[in-house]
């Protein structure tokens, strides 16, 4: 018979092996999770660009799924990178506004494009210790086929996109480049990249 | 224009080009920023990048537009498949210069399998039949796999997007291909201008929506494609099992994919 203190001293021996998992899910994405996550999140957009209501409601219900689905504050940051500490107060504010703004005029404006798409999940894989990223193939009509991975992170306990991947090349990556070359062509001014954000945004209308 | 006349004239261009100001040490971020960015040449490439548009505006976009208004899609893949096909033994030769036995192994066979029963290629027989996938290489790749560094970002006419290395991969690449040596007259001599000049419209009509999307959506799209440009081609590089685009404007490196399959990318 064993002794009560050594079971006592056994189970403190396995209880951190046991909460183990524990941490490592509040760390870290589950794979499985984020590809429900991408899956549930793609049919619900896959409905709305297939369906045949007006446009201003499409708009509106697109809006709301990138809201939900997109870390759409964590993400704008970290686009604007070395500008964010720049940038006063009022213009983080406007920039995260014109963020979320062009994400949705931008697809809006794509609607046509995506008649009849339909897309598929590939597999996924976890890349780092905080992301996902989850494949899909993407299929339009007249279209050759395209993979898009998406990374998936937990922002306050909920999985949400932070990243979109496509050919080899991160569509944040290549955004940052691209402010922060507006930017830097206009004087090292974040101003400027608002006022081409909003004139950007006044096309897309 | 015969390609050392178009080095030469590249050249001369990057002699009398303007150099980007690279930021003082006292400011880390930007000077970060300055080497990821890799473009010291910017003003020079800028200035090439703005007359490449007017041409591709004039010329190359209608032309890649009318291609795929006359021709349908299952033609133009196997317009795709026959250039693809074309360019296996450059693939194959890069794929040995990498070590990468296995896949010099994948693009033989399919390049025996598709100029037989591919009919010239214009069918990919050897992915729909016997599972054998393409993938593309180049010589830039190959030098980058022995430890070349990617030395200074180019836009160059009609190419777009590049830099050095890649540059001279695309040379090396050019004069390493049995076609630049097999045969002569001047049905040979056709058939090798047919194929640049079809190899060149059905890369601009391959990236058609992206570049057009681009142009659309962005702030600053030379940014843009310099950025992509870079991370693709370190994705490639890598053999990471991106789909590479199957067909680019650039180094000519996607010709030779296939577009992407219902069950995903290849893991290598």
């Amino acid at each position: 018979m064993t002794p009560p203190n050594r079971i006592a001293r056994r189970a403190l021996l396995a209880l951190p092996a046991a909460l183990a998992p524990l941490a490592a899910r509040a760390q870290a994405m589950d794979p499985q999770r984020a590809a429900a996550f991408i899956q549930s999140t793609g049919e619900e957009l896959v409905a709305v660009l297939n369906s045949s209501a007006p446009l201003a409601e499409r708009r509106d219900q697109v809006a709301a799924i990138l809201r939900r689905a997109v870390d759409i504050e964590g993400t704008g940051r970290f686009i604007l990178g070395r500008w964010w500490r720049v940038a006063t107060p009022a213009e983080q504010q406007e920039y995260l506004r014109l963020f979320e703004e062009s994400l949705i005029r931008n697809l809006a404006s794509r609607f046509g494009e995506f008649q009849g798409v339909r897309f598929s999940l590939g597999r996924s894989q976890a890349r780092t210790e905080e992301d996902v990223l989850v494949t899909t193939l993407v299929e339009r009509p007249n279209t050759a086929p395209l993979v898009l991975d998406w990374r998936v992170a937990e922002v306050n306990g909920q999985p949400r996109i932070v990243d979109l991947v496509a050919e080899g090349s991160s569509l944040r990556l290549t955004q940052r480049s691209e402010y922060s070359s507006v930017i830097q062509r206009n004087g090292n001014q974040v101003s400027a990249l608002l006022a081409a954000m909003r004139a950007q945004n006044e096309r897309l209308r | 224009m015969r390609l050392p006349s178009a080095l030469a004239a590249l050249l001369l261009l990057v002699a009398l080009g303007a150099c980007a100001a690279r930021p003082p040490a006292n400011d880390p971020e930007a000077l970060a920023e300055f080497v990821e960015t890799n473009d010291p040449l910017e003003p020079t490439n800028r200035a090439v990048y703005a007359v490449n548009g007017v041409l591709d505006a004039a010329v190359l976009r209608p032309v890649a537009l009318a291609y795929r208004w006359v021709l349908p899609q299952p033609v133009r893949t196997g317009v795709r498949n026959v250039l693809g096909n074309l360019r296996a033994p450059t693939i194959l030769a890069n794929d040995l210069m990498q070590g990468e036995m296995q896949r010099a192994g994948i693009t033989g066979a399919r390049f025996l399998i598709n100029s037989t029963l591919g009919l010239a290629g214009i069918f990919d027989v050897a992915e729909d039949h016997f599972g054998l996938r393409g993938h593309s290489e180049d010589f830039g790749q190959t030098l980058a796999v022995w430890g070349v560094a990617e030395g200074h970002y180019l836009y160059v006419p009609v190419l777009g997007p590049t830099n050095s290395r890649d540059l001279i991969g695309f040379a090396v690449d050019s004069v390493l291909s049995p076609w630049f040596w097999f045969g002569q007259g001047t049905a040979v001599e056709a058939l090798r201008y047919s194929r640049v000049g079809l190899t060149v419209v059905d890369a601009r009509e391959g990236v058609l929506d992206a570049l057009d999307q681009i142009e659309r959506s962005s702030l600053d799209p030379y940014a843009v494609l310099r950025s992509a440009y870079r991370q693709r081609r370190a994705a490639e590089i890598a053999n990471s099992g991106v789909q590479a685009p199957q067909s680019a404007m650039g180094t000519g490196i996607g010709i030779g994919v296939p577009p992407a399959r219902r069950d995903g990318p290849p893991s290598r």
